[in-house]
């Protein structure tokens, strides 16, 4: 798959970012940076603010505080339906397919902000040659897929917004370890072809193996931060996990 | 105190005097005022206090009227006869239009009972014995001896009498066990149910009510115009009426009253326009909708928490939560035997199988934990232990009988009882109400004593509310009694949630994710709680992320992944299996990275450090 | 059997009028879960709006309508931007909000047109088919024609277009739809005036059947509410099964019970609902407890 976008000095800059649901404080102050081109993972235990980051990046929960930066542009004001014209592509938590639509047109609705005309087919066909199972199912609805093929759906519609950077939530949740398998080897893939990743997981195998960089969060805050090859033989690791 | 007797005084004396002032015609503009006041007050208990959308309310009004004029014309009976079988009758089909709310609610029920009410008006205007779309005349003036009531002032006295006890009661239903039983089925139904609120019972009881004082109303309008025609019961009237108790406030009986007392006064005032009118009402109901939900009689509340802000902004307050103080220690010679047993239990949505097969038993005096990564099916397991799913295949035995079809309201009867991942108090309640929800154990067929025996309910609600306050003072919660829940911080909801759940006294406690959300301090203090709650006899199963608080806590833990049981044992026994370590981390090669660790010797640190 | 058949035949056109009414509504349900009790009144405003172009202005019968669609399409973007603050918030309180709308729009109507209504000519004056003995008046045929292309319309723009797939992919899941960029606030507010301009054609062609008053939404409104319950909420084929159901239902009991017709409509309505709450091609349970 092409990704498109000469310009490789669009860094990705969060900084102090925080969100707060009602009363409770679920990410205090949360900073990062994505460079073009590397991948970054965000590992931590359930219910460690890891999602929250991540929605409060998109725009999709409000902030309480935190700028955010892509190259140039600030991107702290801009709305969460916007994000996507500059190029970041989401792939949300629990998939979130468009369940009573067919496979297809939930890949489609990822090039919404375009016109569908042969690019958007040409570029249909490179997300079929990365998940063939997906063209076999194309006039399936999504709901009906299972929990892998929705997944591969849901990061497919995120290519289809011809993002630069791929933003995934979870995508290893509920499934097989041979799933995971085929996960990892398309988040490689497209490592390969240059796609910045950030990827938001509870299985640190899985994030190790894909990313350069990881943070470790606990209760909202960064407990660790270090390239993926240190933090896979740190043992502390396993301690933020299992709450020892 | 003092002061609300000495205004209910003056009231009665302006009540009794008002007639004195006023003319012919302005006495029978108050006539109807009092009779749309009391169909806007069941009005309110349906939908207000118990959250049931009842668009049928004219139509019970019209059952009432028509029977009085049907029995008295066409029979010949006694006009105070008649009016007692006709007060039954409307009972009768308010009974009958609630059952559909046992299936539906919300909108579903507006558009049932709307289309009932369609269908009775249609029936008025056709059927022989209603007189059509004439009507019927000739209503006797009901018979007082040595009092005329054909004189409307005379009337006035009959209706201002019927009326005052009429809110009287309701306010009494309100502020009392059934009211609030009602208040919280319709703030939270699920929360309801799962405190032993025997929901179905309730929704009728709505109904019930609804229709009493449409009855009621029906009656009075009778014997005030002795004459009734379809017109009176139209659906544009229903939509008044609705207007009346949206603009006074659905939730408070005095707001409907208000509302239904101004809105008839300013309907007379402006008959010569009256589709001017009917505009500006509508106008005000969708701007009160969108700016003052709770009507005007919310508008004081509204101004007295703004004016609490500003004051609390300058002195902070005073309320604090408090220690816990522990339960006394039960003999533990008391556990024995298996309290509930979860045998293959598969729950299947659709397309997804949610728990697949699971097998769990708890004895008696444990504190058992269950853990699994995102999505693994823990609260669906709670779910299904507590009566709020069916499931799929597969049985679930608690206290030794079988529950595994049982009502989470049957279930909270035998002793069970929950928390909520997510919060479900009942948000329009006080706190000392939320845990008397839970206290009340009476069952809804005990409203016989609200007909007849009312000082029972009395004696019986202020010996509930010591109870209350006991348990309020256990849980350090004294001080936010009168508090609204939403408007407390979330360790302390989550405390009031706990309280809540062992008002019902339990004989099993569901903690789902009781630690999310809490800081450190509240951590320790829940773990606190959690031991003294199962040595006081009950047993506890939680469910929880932290995985620190599992370890220090439980004797026993049980893991799911994807819906299947991997792993069951102590703490240590679960955290070394490898199942539970690839679930967790995605592989177990990690594991093998470093275990010389032992899990015991680092925790004792981490709680100190959690610890401000 | 002729009677049966006849019968049928004018449940049929009724019941594609209730059909249009009930898709209105369910596409606004759906794509964002409002539950609008003006939806009728809208209808009933459309009703006049094309009886007046039709009668005072003497426009063609097809120009009146479209110029119905386009005022009440207005009308049903004012209702939303109203309500929007609510939406996805509290239910039973948006449901009073359109019920106060409705208000509005019924004092409005009798502002503007008088209290008395009208009597709308057939557009179409020849005369009725003689179909196997079975009388089929031309009008009825022209409502189902109508009614059913509004059917495919619909279906094809859901279906077809990137804006009426976006309208569904809100619908079913507004985070994600957000998500891919799409502007969920617009896209609600297309589907609302798109659903007004239903209500607004299934007024205007129900003109010419029934007489045109302020209180026709009233009727309209709460047999169009049942069929959308009956077919399943929210959903589009659901709404024409549903609306031709009732339909030929009112039919059946004006034949068998004349004056108690609406009695008995509602009596077997509510018994059905009750039976299969979530309606014919319904999913969601309703019932919370």
């Amino acid at each position: 798959m092409k990704v498109s976008g000469a310009d490789t000095v669009r860094r990705l800059t969060v900084e102090d970012l925080s969100v707060h649901y009602g009363g409770v404080r679920a990410v205090t102050s949360i900073g990062f940076t994505v460079e073009p081109g590397q991948s970054v993972g965000i590992i931590g235990a359930n219910g460690a603010g890891k999602t929250s980051t991540l929605k409060a990046l998109m725009g999709l929960v409000p902030r309480s505080s935190g700028r955010i930066r892509l190259g140039d542009h600030d991107l702290t004001r801009v709305k969460a339906r916007d994000m996507v014209r500059h190029g970041i592509g989401y792939v949300p938590e629990g998939r979130h397919v468009f369940p009573g639509l067919t496979a297809e047109k939930n890949l489609l609705l990822g090039a919404y902000s375009r016109a569908w005309d042969e690019d958007t087919h040409r570029q249909l066909a490179e997300v079929y040659a990365l998940f063939p199972v997906l063209e076999e199912m194309r006039e399936r609805l999504a709901g009906a897929l299972s929990g892998g093929q929705q997944q591969m759906l849901a990061i497919g519609r995120a290519l289809m917004t011809r993002p630069r950077l791929l933003v995934l939530d979870e995508p290893s949740m509920g499934l097989s370890p041979k799933l995971v398998g085929s996960i990892l080897d398309v988040l490689l893939k497209l490592r390969e072809e240059g796609l910045s990743l950030l990827l938001v997981e509870q299985n640190a195998k899985l994030t190790f193996g894909v990313t350069n960089h990881c943070i470790v969060m606990e209760n909202g805050e960064v407990a660790m931060n270090g390239t993926s090859a240190q933090l896979s033989h740190d043992p502390r690791v396993r301690e933020v996990y299992l709450g020892l | 105190m003092k002061s609300r007797l000495a205004a209910t005084g003056v009231l009665v004396l302006a009540a009794w005097a008002l007639p004195y002032g006023l003319g012919g015609y302005t006495v029978h503009v108050v006539n109807i005022a009092l009779i749309y006041a009391l169909l806007a007050i069941g009005m309110g208990l349906a939908m207000g206090v118990s959250g049931q959308i009842n668009l049928a309310q004219v139509a019970f009004f019209g059952v009432g009227a028509y029977a009085v004029a049907i029995l008295t014309t066409h029979y010949g009976h006694g006009f105070w006869f008649s009016a007692l079988l006709a007060v039954l009758a409307t009972v009768v089909v308010g009974l009958f239009v609630g059952v559909p709310a046992l299936r539906m609610q919300s909108h579903y029920l507006g558009i049932v009972t709307l289309g009932l009410a369609l269908g009775f008006i249609n029936w008025i205007t056709n059927a022989d014995i209603t007189g059509g779309a004439d009507g019927i005349s000739g209503i006797p003036v009901p018979a007082l001896p040595g009092v005329d009531l054909s004189s409307e002032y005379l009337y006035y006295y009959l209706e201002a009498l019927v009326f005052g006890l009429a809110l009287l009661f309701g306010l009494f239903v309100v502020h009392t066990s059934l009211g609030r039983r009602l208040r919280a089925m319709r703030d939270d139904a699920l929360a309801a149910g799962a405190m032993g609120a025997e929901i179905p019972f309730l929704r009728m009881t709505a109904f019930l009510l609804a229709s009493l004082y449409g009855g009621l109303a029906g009656v009075l309008y009778a014997g005030l115009i002795r004459y009734v025609a379809p017109e009176t019961f139209s659906i544009a009237n229903m939509f008044i009426l609705l207007a009346m108790v949206i603009i006074g406030g659905r939730r408070s009986l005095v707001g409907c009253v208000v509302g239904a007392i101004g809105l008839t006064m300013v309907r007379e005032w402006l008959s010569d326009f009256s589709t001017y009118a009917q505009l500006g009402y509508g106008v005000v109901v969708v701007l009160m909708v969108v700016f003052a939900p709770t009507g005007l009689a919310g508008v004081p509340a509204r101004l007295r928490t703004l004016y609490e802000r500003r004051r609390r902004a300058q002195q902070s307050s005073r309320a604090e939560l408090r220690p816990f103080i522990p339960y006394e220690v039960e003999d533990r010679s008391a556990r024995d035997g298996v309290l509930l047993s979860v045998e293959g239990v598969t729950q299947q949505f659709r397309g997804l199988r949610a728990l697949d097969e699971v097998t769990l038993t708890v004895r008696k005096g444990e504190i058992r934990g269950v853990v699994g990564p995102n999505g693994s099916g823990k609260t669906t397991l709670f779910n299904v232990i507590s009566g709020f799913y069916r499931a799929t295949a597969g049985t679930v035995g608690f206290a030794g009988s079988d529950t595994t079809t049982a009502r989470p309201y049957t279930l909270s009867l035998a002793g069970l009882a929950r928390t909520f991942q997510n919060l479900r108090l009942f948000g329009q309640l006080t706190v000392r109400e939320n845990v008397l929800v839970a206290l009340d154990r009476t069952r809804t067929h005990t409203i016989w004593q609200y007909a007849l025996w009312q000082p029972g309910v009395l004696t019986r609600e202020r010996r509930l509310r010591a109870q209350a306050d006991d348990i309020l003072r256990r849980y350090g919660l004294a001080d936010f009694a009168e508090a609204d829940p939403s408007s407390l911080p979330y360790g302390i909801q989550r405390r009031i949630e706990i309280a809540r759940a062992m008002a019902a006294r339990p004989r099993l406690l569901l903690l789902d994710e009781p630690a999310a959300g809490l800081n450190g301090g509240e951590v320790q203090q829940l773990i606190r709680i959690v031991r003294s709650i199962r040595d006081s006899g009950t047993t506890v199963i939680l469910i929880e992320h932290n995985m620190g608080l599992v370890m220090s806590l439980c004797e026993k833990v049980t893991v799911l992944s994807s819906g299947r049981v991997i792993a069951e044992g102590t703490p240590q026994e679960v955290v070394s299996a490898p199942e539970v370590i690839e679930a967790y981390l995605g592989d177990s090669d990690l594991a093998e990275l470093d275990l010389d660790t032992p899990p015991s010797a680092a925790r004792p640190d981490r709680a100190k450090e959690a610890t401000p | 059997m002729q009677d049966t058949l006849q019968t049928l035949v004018s449940g049929l056109s009724l019941g594609a009028v209730y059909a249009l009414v009930a898709m209105g509504f369910s596409l606004v349900y759906r794509t964002m879960g409002l539950v609008n009790f003006a939806h009728a009144d809208i209808a009933m405003i459309g009703a006049y709006a094309a009886s007046t172009f039709y009668l005072t202005s003497h426009l063609p019968f097809a120009v009146a309508m479209g110029l119905a669609i386009v005022i009440t399409g207005a009308i049903g973007l004012v209702i939303e931007r109203v309500l929007r603050p609510l939406e996805n918030k509290d239910f039973d309180l948006m449901l009073i909000g359109t019920i106060g709308f409705g208000i509005v729009l019924q004092a409005l109507a009798i502002i503007i047109w008088g209290t008395t209504g009208r009597a709308v000519p057939s557009p179409l004056d020849s005369a009725p088919l003689d179909v196997l003995g079975i009388r089929i008046r031309t009008y009825d045929l022209l409502v189902m024609a109508v009614a059913a292309l509004a059917v495919v319309a619909l279906a094809f723009f859901l279906s077809r277009t990137k804006r009426g797939a976006a309208m569904q992919a809100v619908a079913m899941d507004h985070e994600a739809a957000t998500a891919v960029g799409i502007d969920v606030g617009r896209s609600n507010a297309l589907a609302f005036a798109i659903g007004a301009g239903l209500a607004a054609l299934a007024g205007g062609l129900v003109g010419p059947m029934l007489y045109v008053d302020a209180s026709l939404g009233g009727a309209l409104g709460i047999k169009g509410f049942a069929a959308a319950m009956l077919g399943g909420f929210g959903s589009i084929h659901g709404a024409v099964v549903g609306g031709i159901a009732i339909g030929v239902l009112d039919s059946y009991a004006a034949g068998h019970f004349q004056g108690y017709s609406v009695l008995v409509t509602f009596l077997v309505f509510t018994i059905a609902i009750m039976i299969r709450p979530m309606g014919i091609f319904g999913e969601r349970t309703v019932s919370r407890a």
